[in-house]
């Protein structure tokens, strides 16, 4: 089991096919999260939504409610698939964005808002859908979970380094780096051209990556 | 004297054995209790030898754990014929009779169940990600299962259904929609003659929690496996305090619990169904609410 602390609060993770968060809440602390996640709480625990621009984030195909829930008291958290939980500590001024569906939940020092995927190749062909989420900590650390299906590896770019990722294994990135469609054209002969699509991704930054995914379909 | 009573199957086990002879958990873990209470259940081991009976099962792997039974002259198991991995020919596998056929659609199994009678190998598995958790009853001992967990049981343990009365009805007049969070209906195992073994399986992992005289929590319907019949169990709504949604009509922002009360020991899964779409709710069963 391991334990982690954010601000006066704790979590404990367990499990090793879908992992559990589990959160004791002090009461000046609250963590939100999709509402579909939470597992068990206690009844003491106060329940409240976070203001987002709901529809437009429903035409965007993600959950137009995000829950809160305020401290004191205890509750817990899971996703459907399994995976690892990723737990990122954001400092003071960081960014990140994460897949759309991916995170499980965030302290209420992180701001969140979700951006739009650039460009209509993007959009279409990214394999990522139209949204990102974007978590951002101004003056308080925070703490960021995230689900990951299958296992979940980190790779840190330098500056200009790039790497091609298939889009549906893409997890979370620092803010600092880009995302492009990359069109891979693949020749076979009698068989005509088939195009594939890749993300490319140029640092400098943090690159996240989940080993289970549903494939993203090449179009010809 | 025997004075160890395992901790996730209750029942007095061998202390020097590497693993529960009764349930496979290890018995030289760790507590490994969080601070709210709950225990994990431990994956049982990989080839773990569970006794019943003359007959023993020896649990293999751990993502899609295999149940391998080696039955002895004159015992049985039944099972559903989806969980059929492998047999040995001489193991005679016949179905089920009719008698009961009722009970097992209501329990949510299969009309027609198969019966494998010793001597003989045989071996089941569900097909998800998951762990496979054994009970052993004592005789005349009883558990309620969620329905859709029930892997396998020994010859001598008997099942019934019973209705979860935890429903709620969504829609208008004309297309109404009953919802069965948990289930329309629950299993419950009862071991006669002598002491059996349950075997359930459960996708990804299982976590248990004894609660005390009275003492409540607030839990997802689908996450429930299994419960001690002294547990009660209702519907819980709760109303977290919106901001602004309330202008659409249809639109119902609430979270749908259930709501356990000890004394007893409950255990749910990591992985349980999405709730259904938030419309409102018309009608329900007896129900606890809070607005926050």
């Amino acid at each position: 089991m391991t334990e982690l602390r954010f601000s006066g609060s704790t979590c404990q993770v367990e499990g090793e096919l879908v992992p559990v968060a589990e959160i004791a809440l002090a009461p000046q602390d609250g963590v939100y999260f999709e509402h579909h996640v939470l597992l068990w709480k206690d009844e003491s625990v106060p329940l409240s939504s976070l203001k987002t621009s709901g529809p437009r984030r429903s035409l965007g195909g993600m959950p137009h409610i995000v829950s809160v829930a305020n401290g004191p008291g205890r509750i817990a958290f899971s996703r459907d698939a399994a995976g690892e939980l990723v737990v990122l500590p954001l400092h003071p001024g960081m960014e990140l964005d994460v897949r759309e569906h991916a995170f499980l939940l965030a302290s209420h020092s992180i701001q969140y808002s979700f951006v739009r995927i650039k460009g209509l190749a993007n959009a279409l062909h990214g394999g990522n859908g139209m949204w990102m989420d974007r978590f951002v900590t101004s003056q308080q650390p925070g703490l960021l979970i995230l689900h990951g299906n299958g296992n979940v590896l980190q790779r840190t770019l330098g500056a200009g380094e790039k790497i091609l990722v298939e889009p549906g294994a893409f997890l979370y990135k620092d803010s600092s780096v880009t995302l492009q469609t990359q069109q891979i054209q693949l020749k076979t002969g009698m068989l005509g051209h088939h195009n594939m699509y890749l993300a490319e991704m140029t640092g400098p930054g943090r690159v996240g990556i989940q080993s289970m995914y549903v494939h993203h379909h090449s179009g010809e | 004297m025997n004075t160890y009573v395992c901790r996730f199957c209750r029942q007095p086990s061998d202390p020097s054995a590497p693993t529960c002879p009764l349930c496979g958990a290890p018995v030289d873990i760790r507590d490994s209790v969080s601070d709210s209470g709950w225990t994990k259940q431990p994956p049982i081991r990989d080839m773990a030898k569970l006794q019943f009976g003359q007959s023993h099962v020896q649990i293999a792997g751990t993502m899609v754990p295999i149940a391998e039974f080696n039955l002895a002259q004159q015992e049985m198991v039944y099972f559903s014929h989806h969980v059929l991995l492998w047999a040995d020919p001489a193991t005679r596998m016949q179905n089920m009779s009719m008698r009961g056929g009722w009970k097992r659609m209501m329990a949510g199994m299969p009309l027609i169940m198969l019966e494998a009678h010793g001597p003989g190998h045989i071996a089941l598995s569900d097909n998800h990600a998951g762990e496979v958790i054994a009970l052993p009853l004592q005789h005349g001992q009883s558990i309620w299962v969620k329905e859709h967990r029930f892997l396998t049981a020994t010859g001598n343990i008997r099942y019934d259904w019973t209705s979860n009365d935890v429903w709620y009805v969504t829609g208008d007049d004309n297309d109404q929609e009953t919802h069965y969070p948990m289930g329309q209906f629950g299993d419950v195992f009862t071991a006669t003659d002598r002491p059996g073994l349950l075997l359930l399986h459960a996708p990804g992992n299982v976590f248990i929690r004894d609660l005390q005289q009275g003492q409540s929590l607030l839990i997802q319907p689908s996450s429930l496996v299994y419960r001690d019949n002294s547990v009660r169990v209702h519907l819980h709504l709760e109303y977290p305090r919106s901001q602004g949604f309330a202008f659409w009509r249809s639109f119902d922002y609430r979270n749908v619990f259930i709501r356990v009360t000890g004394p007893g020991r409950i255990a749910v899964q990591s992985i349980f169904e999405r709730p259904e779409e938030m419309e409102m709710i018309r009608n329900h069963s007896y129900a606890t609410r809070h607005r926050w």
